[in-house]
């Protein structure tokens, strides 16, 4: 259970497994923080995140996304993700949280964009299995 | 002479030195060809570029084959170094074929200084850059600016900067469309990317971007060169950065919305990320009209870059940046996607071209050359190492024929972060580099200088000397870093 940083020639991968499908995308989200940086001081305020989508690789998308626009604009590192993820009426929907920690506070290298790139989410036996290509 | 190589599965049969081309076969709509010596061919072989071309070749409408320049390795959807000309009318275009950083490109300024002037001054200079020029994660950017400020940049690109002082007009003679797209609309940007643009103005980023001062060590045609105003060891400045935040959200705006509108294209192709809108739907036009934007954005922020290396160069050579010849020589877009007239078996067509981390290289005679380059040809900006050479081209004669006009952008990786980090340590290379071959390197983190290790690029010359065989680029003469700075 966690994520570990994938080889990747240019850009960065994070290969991820959870008991639950929220535990899965929170992995996902805190292996975006390690591609950026090595490690991370306390501190920090929580937020929280709110994304739809029609599958779960898109919700997966959009969440990852939506976490790269809350560091530019917050001008903050999400790490600590916790998240939840429910369907309903062919819409998945996530409710997320994340730490917040200054970007002046971390030395930190950008991740650009997530990628569609090889993406799996995907049940595997009794755990819940996601790879994600991020551009650098 | 080898005429057919086999990697992973997809076999390549030579046509000639240096274009091996995979057969139409399956699913493809067109072959796909690789320029690469074999040499090259061998690295490109090794990741998944290969299948992401033929990938690419499914594309609708996408004309003669799909293009693997020599410096080409895996991205996503589409290779990095990879080139399609997609018809504008029957075709589609496609955010994942441009890349996410629209308009990343390189720029490079010109001075009067001597390496011999400067030597003495690295220090003071690579720090004094490294202090005015922002860059890394967070770093903001020259100007903070609101949303109103950012849409007047999307619209105008360079005329902005003009009229704020931050350009000149001989600034916009020298950049590729004269820094502004005529089809950018502000309109069709997300107000998410215009919030992640508005405090990055200006700013460098990380990953392998990078502001390098440079001394010319060789030159290889005179008469070209003299007309780049390029003379041996002189001084220059090389710019390497894009639309930062902004232009990756437009991409990632305009993959989702693709997605959600045109599923069914979408579903007929064998990579999510080579998500298209189809030529004339109105998706397409707004994501054209977006790039243009976020193209715009991206020479804004070039510029705002070079207005504090003009500013830093006077303040440590004691002299105005005019005084200092800091003009500029010319700024080349390499991920991007322009409507452009090409002859196609004996007819003119409009076709998209995709240039997803390659070069647009005109040769002498078109009229998108800026006049001063007109006789002689586009200049053209191959960025290697921070170890190595870069290179000045100009578009050779064959670049229409042979590559819609199009060649390499810099050196291309060969190793992954991750490995680069496991074999390099920051702070060793930093030392090696200065105390070995005085190059003076100052970044954001050591862990980005690792990433960036010589070692992890491929040779440039190569990369140089294919494009120079195929006579779709020339070599003009070669540079060698002195100062580099990084996010």
């Amino acid at each position: 259970m966690g994520y570990e940083l994938r080889a990747h020639t240019a850009d960065i991968a994070v290969e991820a497994t959870a008991s639950t499908r929220g535990g899965l995308f929170a992995a996902l989200a805190d292996g975006l923080a390690a591609a950026m940086c090595e490690s991370t001081p306390a501190g920090g305020d929580r937020f929280a995140i709110d994304c739809r989508a029609e599958s779960l690789e898109a919700l997966c998308y959009e969440y990852l996304d939506q976490l790269i626009y809350e560091r530019d604009v917050r001008l903050v590192l999400p790490v600590d993700n916790e998240a939840h993820v429910t369907d309903a009426d062919d819409e998945w929907t996530l409710t997320a949280s994340a730490r917040g920690v200054p970007l002046s506070e971390v030395d930190a290298r950008e991740v650009k964009a997530v990628t569609y790139s090889e993406m799996v989410v995907d049940r595997r036996g009794d755990e819940w299995y996601g790879y994600v290509v991020f551009d650098v | 002479m080898t005429t057919t190589r086999e990697f992973q599965g997809i076999t390549l049969e030579r046509i000639r030195d240096h274009v091996w081309e995979i057969p139409q076969s399956g699913e493809m709509r067109v072959p796909a060809r690789v320029l690469a010596s074999e040499a090259l061919l061998e690295d490109i072989g090794e990741d998944k570029t290969l299948q992401q071309l033929k990938n690419a070749t499914q594309l609708p409408g996408m004309t003669k084959y799909a293009l693997c320049m020599p410096d080409g390795h895996q991205g996503y959807g589409f290779p990095v170094g990879g080139v399609g000309a997609i018809d504008a009318e029957e075709g589609c275009i496609s955010p994942g074929a441009v890349g996410f950083d629209i308009n990343c490109g390189v720029r490079m300024l010109r001075t009067n200084l001597t390496y011999e002037d400067l030597q003495g001054n690295e220090e003071e200079l690579v720090d004094t850059l490294f202090e005015n020029v922002p860059s890394g994660l967070g770093g903001g950017g020259v100007v903070e600016t609101d949303i109103e400020t950012v849409e007047e940049i999307l619209e105008r690109g360079l005329d902005w900067a003009i009229e704020q002082g931050y350009a000149t007009e001989a600034d916009r003679l020298h950049c590729e469309d004269e820094g502004r797209r005529p089809d950018a609309n502000a309109d069709y940007v997300s107000e998410k990317a215009k919030n992640r643009g508005k405090n990055q103005v200006g700013s460098l980023g990380s990953g392998n971007h990078f502001l390098e001062v440079q001394r010319v060590t060789d030159i290889y045609k005179d008469d070209v060169a003299e007309a780049f105003g390029l003379a041996a060891d002189q001084i220059v400045v090389l710019i390497h950065c894009g639309s930062r935040g902004l232009g990756h959200q437009v991409c990632s705006d305009y993959v989702r919305r693709i997605e959600q509108r045109h599923g069914d294209l979408l579903e007929s192709l064998p990579d999510k990320d080579l998500a298209a809108a189809p030529a004339r739907s109105k998706l397409a036009a707004e994501y054209y009209g977006a790039m243009g934007a976020a193209i715009n954005f991206a020479w804004v922020n070039r510029q705002l870059i070079t207005h504090q290396t003009r500013k830093v160069f006077e303040r440590v050579f004691g002299r105005d940046w005019e005084a200092l010849g800091m003009e500029l020589l010319y700024d080349v877009a390499h991920n991007i996607a322009k409507k452009e007239p090409h002859e196609v078996d004996g007819e003119t067509r409009d076709l998209y071209v995709h240039r997803k981390g390659a070069t647009r290289a005109f040769p002498a005679g078109r009229q998108e050359v800026p006049r001063a380059y007109r006789d002689v040809g586009q200049p053209v900006i191959i960025p290697g190492s921070m170890g190595a050479g870069s290179y000045v081209l100009r578009g050779g004669a064959e670049s229409m024929q042979e590559t819609f006009g199009s060649t390499a952008h810099g050196a291309g990786r060969t190793m992954s972060r991750t490995q680069a980090k496991e074999d390099y340590w920051g702070e060793t290379v930093q030392d090696e580099l200065q105390d070995q071959r005085q190059i003076y390197v100052k970044a954001q983190s050591g862990a980005t200088i690792a990433e960036e290790a010589p070692g992890v690029y491929k040779d440039v010359d190569e990369v140089v000397r294919v494009s120079e065989a195929l006579g779709i680029g020339d070599a003009v003469a070669r540079t060698f870093p002195v100062c580099n700075i990084k996010g």
